[in-house]
């Protein structure tokens, strides 16, 4: 007997506009428990997530749901639930209706029980009476969320869910998205917060440039990000003798004296920051300064393309 | 069609301020026909086929009430990103289109039918209707379909559709098909006006259609089915960010 289709499978997939390719080339498979999407602004996040949903047709390559193709097939959304970016909902309907209208049009057998347990889920039973018109960007993104798992999908999509949520509607959210991902959904979620992705995926795919540029154990890919080169720049009371003490270090691999400041490079970030007191201590040298020269999200993500 | 879809839509399209305007361009005939009969014009008939109903109702008010009602239907959800939450249902998307189609049709019947009826009441008052009034009524309920299905079609193919209803209806129709006689298959209005023709019986004089009676019924059913079936088929591989 053949093992059943996995709940997204992602074979070879490209998407392109004219000449941008907003996606290229990407593979990967994915099953029961929470996957982050990982990435810039721009990357591509929102293109492979629109695919996944069937909204958008790939240019070349295979995107399967339970192995079924996802585009022009509507009858995937029993099965599938999807909270756009977009933070538009119908103005003139209350929480409660717009969730109803999901459950309605998903022919559940009890709209009205379906829609009152979401709501609840989302802990947004006190203005579920209020026109949606009138909600705040957080109560937007729950009423949203409520409505796309209102069927219970078994597959789950959320593009940048936490934005505009405070950080008590985050941890609530997360804490319903564990437990959905405990009862054996698929949920994939997007975000170009590294913060957000650790806290709540196990496992992470990086898109950068419409290119996977990893996937995996999200601390496998911690490590990766962590233990890429790193370059700092020093100012101390004597940098040439830093500089020495410095070299006999393991944790780094070269050092450089320009104009008054010493740049020292390292492969063990941690390694690296645990050490330097210690060795400034012992050579008898003050540090008044001690800062990464590149930080930015941006930067991490180029390496890991580069890699 | 769908119950569902069918309250959401006639919410959103009553909801509007643009049917608050409709109704009041509804006023516009009634007050026409009533400063008209005040001022005792001669051809009573020939003023309510030809002048009222021809060139302003379904010249004018028609085409403009049904381009708002059509493409706002599933236009204005693709405009505001809410058209996601409807597609992303197990809905045959012929059952999207139909109910959609349904709530813009009778809306914009609804509208034009009420201000053809009395309008051409008061326009005719005394006099002899001739299948003025029930002609003029058809062809309104008949042609807001044919209108609002080809102006659905275009909300879902572009998101000028607006701009391109209004070159339509008003160089198309209203320029182009008076100077050259072969593009009247091709015009709406022309079906609607032969449409009216099945009913109204009165000489050539006071109310004569480019087409025949059977081709207009013929043209619109097909200009009807076939926009449907397009729209239809474009909704199946809509791409988020189009017409948007």
């Amino acid at each position: 007997m053949s093992a059943p289709a996995p709940p997204i499978a992602v074979i070879n997939v490209s998407r392109w506009y004219g000449n941008i390719v907003a996606v290229n080339d990407i593979s990967f498979a994915l099953g029961p428990g929470i996957t982050g999407l990982l990435g810039p602004n721009g990357a591509g996040k929102s293109t492979m997530l629109h695919m996944l949903s069937g909204f958008l047709q790939p240019s070349a390559g295979e995107l399967r749901v339970f192995g079924e193709s996802a585009w022009e097939n509507p009858g995937m959304y029993r099965r599938i639930g999807l909270v756009p970016e977009r933070e538009a909902v119908y103005p003139f309907l209350t929480g409660y209706e717009f969730v109803l209208l999901a459950a309605q049009l998903q022919r559940l057998p009890n709209p009205e029980e379906a829609a009152r347990q979401a709501i609840a889920m989302v802990e947004l039973e006190d203005a579920a009476g209020r026109a949606t018109g009138g909600y705040s960007k957080g109560m937007k993104q729950r009423v949203k969320i409520a409505a796309a798992l209102v069927h219970d999908p078994e597959i789950l999509l959320l593009d940048e869910p936490f934005n505009g949520a405070d950080p008590r509607q985050r941890l609530q959210m997360m804490a319903m998205l564990r437990e959905m991902a405990a009862r054996g959904r698929t949920i994939l979620f997007s975000s170009h917060i590294l913060e957000e992705v650790e806290r709540l995926a196990e496992e992470v795919l990086v898109i950068v440039a419409g290119r996977l540029a990893a996937s995996g154990d999200f601390r496998e890919i911690r490590k990766l990000m962590t233990d890429r080169p790193h370059t700092f720049n020093v100012r101390s009371s004597d940098n040439r003798a830093l500089a020495a003490a410095l070299v006999a270090d393991p944790s780094v691999y070269g050092v450089e004296l320009q104009d008054g400041l010493l740049q020292v490079r390292t492969g063990e970030f941690a390694a690296f920051t645990l050490a330097i007191p210690g060795v400034a201590r012992q050579a008898g040298v003050s540090i008044y300064e001690l800062r990464p020269t590149d930080e930015s999200l941006e930067s991490v993500f180029s390496y890991l393309v580069k890699r | 069609m769908n119950g569902t879809l069918i309250r959401l839509t006639a919410r959103q399209l009553l909801g509007q301020k643009r049917t608050v305007l409709l109704l009041l361009f509804g006023l516009v005939p009634v007050l026409i026909a009533v400063l008209y009969r005040v001022a005792g014009n001669d051809e009573p008939q020939r003023w309510a086929a030809s002048a009222l109903n021809a060139r302003l109702i379904i010249g004018t008010f028609l085409p403009l009430a049904a381009l708002v009602f059509g493409t706002a239907a599933l236009g204005s959800e693709f405009e505001d990103g809410t058209a996601v939450y409807i597609l992303s249902k197990p809905i045959p998307r012929r059952v999207i289109v139909l109910s959609k189609l349904l709530v813009s049709w009778l809306a914009t019947a609804g509208v034009v039918l009420a201000a053809t009826v009395v309008a051409t009441i008061i326009a005719l008052w005394g006099e002899p209707r001739d299948g003025i009034l029930v002609g003029f009524a058809l062809a309104v309920v008949a042609g807001a379909l044919v209108y609002c299905a080809l102006f659905m079609w275009l909300s879902v193919l572009t998101s000028r559709a607006l701009i391109v209803g209004l070159l339509y209806v008003f160089i198309w129709e209203g320029v182009i098909t008076r100077l050259f006689a072969g593009v009247r298959f091709f015009s709406v209005r022309q079906y609607t006006l032969g449409i009216a023709d099945t009913v109204v019986d009165v000489p050539a004089r006071v109310f004569n259609p480019r087409l025949g009676e059977m081709e207009a019924v013929a043209l619109a059913t097909i200009t009807t089915a076939l926009t449907v079936y397009l729209a239809v088929r474009r909704l199946r591989r809509w791409e988020i960010g189009e017409a948007s």
